[in-house]
């Protein structure tokens, strides 16, 4: 980031500050003429030239009478803009390397916003109306790269309507933030780490066929992955298989018992989260400092992985 | 622009634009550019329903080159006026095929308007300047359409809204047009060609002005400041005719002498100002002796005014006249010499009648009064149909036919004057004109055209005396037509239905009134240029500063768009967003109390994080986020009272916490 841009962001941080929502006002909106509007003032030149040296009064009246419009258009453009609303929805999180989609809802308090573009980048703009007193929703494309607070630079909210001589633009941060989870890595789950003095569980991953305890009813709220369809096609109805969940034999998943590269670690860790989180098995997560569980449901895995995306981070948005 | 495809309402209203445009064009194109246009106007639309592809390379180059050999032929060259505009409108034509990427659309939109511009080059009357709003019309809303979000729109809104943007852009643009300062040209440019425009020419036979005076055809009006002279009295100069080969008047070398010969100021002047069609020729019609204080154009030595460049489009000067100033009291020898050439030879009956005039009249000024009478008594016929004479015209016209036209019988006595020893010449320009009395103007015309003669006498100067006068005074009263009746016949079109409307009373008063308002719309449309400019600015403002008259124009534009946002955003319309300022004074509430709202934190988290802090007023604070809620997101009817009154409970339990807080 050049001192330029950090300058801006900083200008721009005080002029229209983060927030959810922003109403787009005489503050937050910029308006300069595009190429298109240079190329207009061009012609508007070589009609006043002709006028001059033909001395035509209607070729003059022509040349006032288009540049008055330009002068009108600033206006026009510039109140497409002004007063739309724009508010930033909860984006789910999602696995580091996957499109996250937030979306926008444009909102019109009074008269009508046409062709509103929107977008982080110039040549990526989603273009959409709002009605007058109306609303409109644009979902918007964020690559993601890294697990941690997706926060993406500050949107960029554009329009040219209606002659495309001007166009207004302004850069709101609404406040978007993405949860990224580390991208989960299939791999071998390392058997107890012998030798280490590690004392702490009896394994360190244990979904297996050994735990299985039997067949019991399948319940509201069962993986379908474990039911017992041989049983099911033998017509002793939904049946799941119980796998064991002994008291004190809960799976332990610890960051310092796996080897590598922390991030490696952290991603690794994800899949096994998902993982026993599909068996529903329970399990507690051990990573430096912090230990989770045990515990299982969708809760206690979104606690997991919302924990494993900000392990190391600063923890500014843990109310979050 | 992200999408990079045309919409359909700019590719209907380009195509309304072009048939706009390109309509006042079609009177000086060539008829090839129609054939074009409607091959490549039904080409676009075969594109538009996927039955054509677009033109290859090839095909676009070989249409650029027989477009360029088109104009050539047809045009006698690539430079000038007319083949640039064909070229331009040619270029127009062929972009909107070829046209894929809305870039280009704008290429074909800005063609336009330039096309637009240089149609008021060939025609700028008030009909055509009206007219021209629909095509800008048509491609402002074009470039609207190229604006809009969804590729098929109806094209009504686009159109509408161009409409608007037109009438909001008209206060600006009158501002503009009355203070933007008129500079001269910066160069000189290719003038559009004077089609077949009819009026006095150099030198003229006898016939060639009775065939001008056929048309009814607009030369020029004037309007006067005062009242209006009789109409006996306007005798509108253009040229003198100094020189006779025996068939043909001329211009003599006085006419080319570029300054004013010696006059006296005398009686009354006369003020008017005049606006002239272009006429193609460097002269300009004034009364005797004119003076034009915008020095548009020089005084000759034979009183008539000349500019250096050819009237090729609506000419507007002021005049003042000195109709009975004395001209030139002491003649040169040079111009004593042009008044008295006769050819060597011919019309032997004319000269010894002369001789005889000389003889048995003492005095010049008897001579003429002799002349006078014979045409006044003698049997002459006014006439624009006059028999066919022999060799020696003017014998022929005075002995035998004695039918004849005004320069019939101004080059007779001219011919019979100079033979008698009186300098005299032939002077054309046009006589009377058609009074417009609601408009204190006269409206003179191509039929209007007349020829008199002027003498010169010692101590007098020069004398103005109109024979056609002695034989048809109603030509000079009441006009041509009433002097001829019976051969209106040989009038022309524009004539004849001059004719018509004037024997039909409101039809007439009719033709009278679009008359004053294209007159006006020279006046002070056409012609506002320099002059007319500082006239008005001094007018309203006393003197022309041009500091305080910039400031002035700056000031008056700006407080134009001041007043036109005013009018455009309606700021006392706006709707005082009463939740977000209510979950602001929530907020601060809080704030006071030590809960901060996080960034990025949602009102039902921070709600909920606030009740935990503050057990005792869980109840208000969690009542009020829900209020909140529903009215912002849950899509509830906006209640603000409701919302304040869940507000003002939770405020007034913070004040109760904090004052217990204190006493404790």
């Amino acid at each position: 980031m050049s001192r330029f841009s950090r300058h801006r962001d900083r200008w721009l941080d005080k002029r229209i500050p983060r927030a959810k929502s922003v109403v787009l006002s005489q503050r937050s909106i910029f308006i300069l003429p595009t190429r298109m509007g240079v190329a207009f003032l061009i012609v508007l030149g070589l009609i006043l030239l002709a006028a001059i040296n033909y001395q035509n009064s209607l070729a003059y009246a022509m040349c006032f009478l288009l540049g008055s419009v330009y002068a009108v258009a600033i206006l026009h453009t510039w109140r497409n803009l002004a007063g739309l609303r724009l508010q930033s929805g909860r984006t789910h999180p999602i696995f580091a390397g996957e499109q996250a989609h937030p979306w926008v809802r444009l909102e019109s308090r009074s008269r009508a916003h046409q062709a509103v573009a929107l977008g982080w980048q110039r040549a990526a703009m989603t273009l959409d109306d709002v009605p007058a007193r109306g609303a409109c929703e644009i979902e918007l494309a964020l690559q993601s790269e890294r697990r941690g607070w997706l926060r993406p630079e500050r949107l960029r909210v554009e329009s040219r309507f209606p002659l495309g001589l001007f166009v207004a633009w302004s850069w709101v941060d609404l406040d978007i933030a993405v949860l990224v989870y580390p991208r989960p890595l299939e791999g071998e789950a390392p058997t107890v780490q012998g030798g280490e003095g590690d004392e702490e569980g009896a394994r360190v991953v244990g979904v297996g066929a050994d735990d299985y305890r039997g067949l019991v009813a399948w319940q509201r709220g069962d993986s379908l992955q474990r039911l017992h369809w041989k049983a099911y096609s033998r017509g002793r109805g939904l049946l799941v298989k119980d796998f064991a969940a002994l008291a004190g034999s809960d799976l332990l998943l610890s960051f310092d018992a796996l080897g590598g590269d922390p991030e490696a670690r952290l991603s690794l860790l994800c899949h096994l989260v998902l993982a026993a989180s599909d068996a529903q098995q329970r399990f507690t997560l051990q990573l430096p400092g912090r230990t989770l569980g045990p515990g299982e449901g969708a809760e206690h895995q979104e606690r997991c992985l919302q924990a494993l995306a900000l392990h190391g981070a600063p923890a500014e948005r843990a109310a979050a | 622009m992200s999408l990079l495809t045309i919409p359909r309402e700019t590719l209907v209203w380009l195509m309304v634009a072009q048939v706009l445009v390109i309509l006042p064009h079609l009177a000086h194109l060539p008829l090839w550019i129609v054939a074009l246009w409607l091959g490549c106007g039904l080409w676009r639309v075969r594109i538009y329903r996927m039955q054509a592809s677009y033109p290859p390379g090839w095909l676009k180059g070989l249409a650029m080159l027989v477009v360029g050999a088109g104009v050539y032929l047809s045009h006698d060259g690539l430079v000038g006026l007319d083949a640039g505009v064909t070229l331009l409108i040619a270029a127009f034509i062929l972009k909107l095929v070829e046209m894929r990427s809305r870039r280009d659309a704008v290429v074909v939109i800005f063609l336009g308007f330039f096309a637009v511009a240089t149609s008021y080059l060939f025609e700028d009357g008030l009909l055509a300047g009206l007219f021209s709003l629909l095509p800008i019309l048509a491609l402002l809303a074009a470039m609207i359409g190229l604006q809009q979000s969804r590729l098929f729109g109806r094209p009504w809104p686009a159109v509408r809204l161009a409409g608007g943007l037109l009438l909001q852009a008209v206060p600006l643009m009158l501002v503009l047009f009355v203070f933007f300062p008129r500079v001269g040209p910066l160069w000189s440019l290719p003038q559009a060609q004077t089609r077949g425009t009819t009026g006095l020419a150099e030198e003229m036979a006898p016939g060639d002005i009775a065939e001008l005076s056929q048309s009814g055809e607009l030369a020029f009006r004037a309007s006067f400041s005062g009242e209006l002279p009789p109409r006996a009295a306007l005798y509108w100069r253009a040229l003198t005719f100094e020189q006779f080969d025996g068939r043909r008047w001329a211009r003599g070398p006085s006419s080319h002498v570029m300054r004013a010969p010696a006059w006296t100021p005398q009686g009354a002047p006369l003020d008017y100002s005049v606006v002239m069609q272009p006429s193609g020729q460097p002269w300009l019609f004034a009364l005797d002796v004119p003076e034009l204080p915008g020095g548009e154009a020089q005084l000759m030595g034979d009183f008539h005014l000349q500019r250096s460049r050819p009237v090729e489009a609506a000419l507007m000067y002021r005049v003042r006249s000195w109709p009975a100033a004395v001209r030139q009291p002491r003649l040169p020898q040079s111009v004593a010499r042009a008044g008295l050439q006769l050819p060597a030879q011919g019309n032997p009956r004319s000269r010894a009648w002369a001789a005889e005039l000389k003889a048995t009249h003492p005095t010049p000024q008897a001579v003429v009064e002799a002349l006078l009478r014979h045409f006044n008594q003698a049997p002459y016929v006014y006439t624009l149909k006059p028999p066919p004479v022999g060799e020696d015209i003017v014998d022929g016209f005075l002995f035998d036919t004695r039918r004849g036209f005004c320069i019939h019988y101004a080059g007779a006595m001219t011919f019979v004057l100079r033979a008698a020893g009186i300098p005299s010449r032939v002077v054309v320009g046009y006589q009377g004109g058609e009074l417009n009395e609601a408009g204190n103007y006269v409206s003179v015309r191509q039929l209007d055209a007349h020829a008199w003669v002027e003498y010169w006498l010692a101590g007098r100067g020069w004398v103005r005396v109109d024979p056609t006068f002695q034989v048809a005074p109603e030509r000079i009263e009441q006009g041509l037509v009433e002097a001829v009746p019976e051969e209106r016949a040989l009038f022309d079109d524009s004539a004849i239905a001059l004719l018509r409307y004037r024997d039909i009373g409101w039809l007439n008063d009719l033709r009278l009134k679009w008359e004053g308002i294209n007159y006006g719309w020279q006046r002070w449309v056409l012609g506002y240029q320099g002059d007319e400019q500082l006239a008005l600015i001094q007018r309203w403002f006393g003197s022309v500063d041009y500091r305080a008259l910039g400031a002035g124009v700056v000031g008056a534009l700006a407080i134009g768009m001041a007043v036109l946002a005013l009018v455009l955003f309606k700021p006392w319309r706006n709707v005082r967003d009463r939740q977000r300022e209510g979950y602001a004074r929530f907020e601060q509430a809080l704030a006071r109390h030590g809960v901060r709202r996080q960034p990025g934190e949602g009102p039902r988290a921070f709600g909920e994080r606030a009740a935990q802090r503050l057990p005792e007023r869980a109840e208000a604070i969690l009542a009020f986020v829900r209020q909140y809620e529903a009215q912002r997101y849950a899509g509830q009817t906006a209640d603000s009272v409701a919302l304040d009154r869940a507000l003002r409970r939770v405020c007034r339990q913070l004040r109760w916490r904090a004052a217990r807080s204190r006493g404790e």
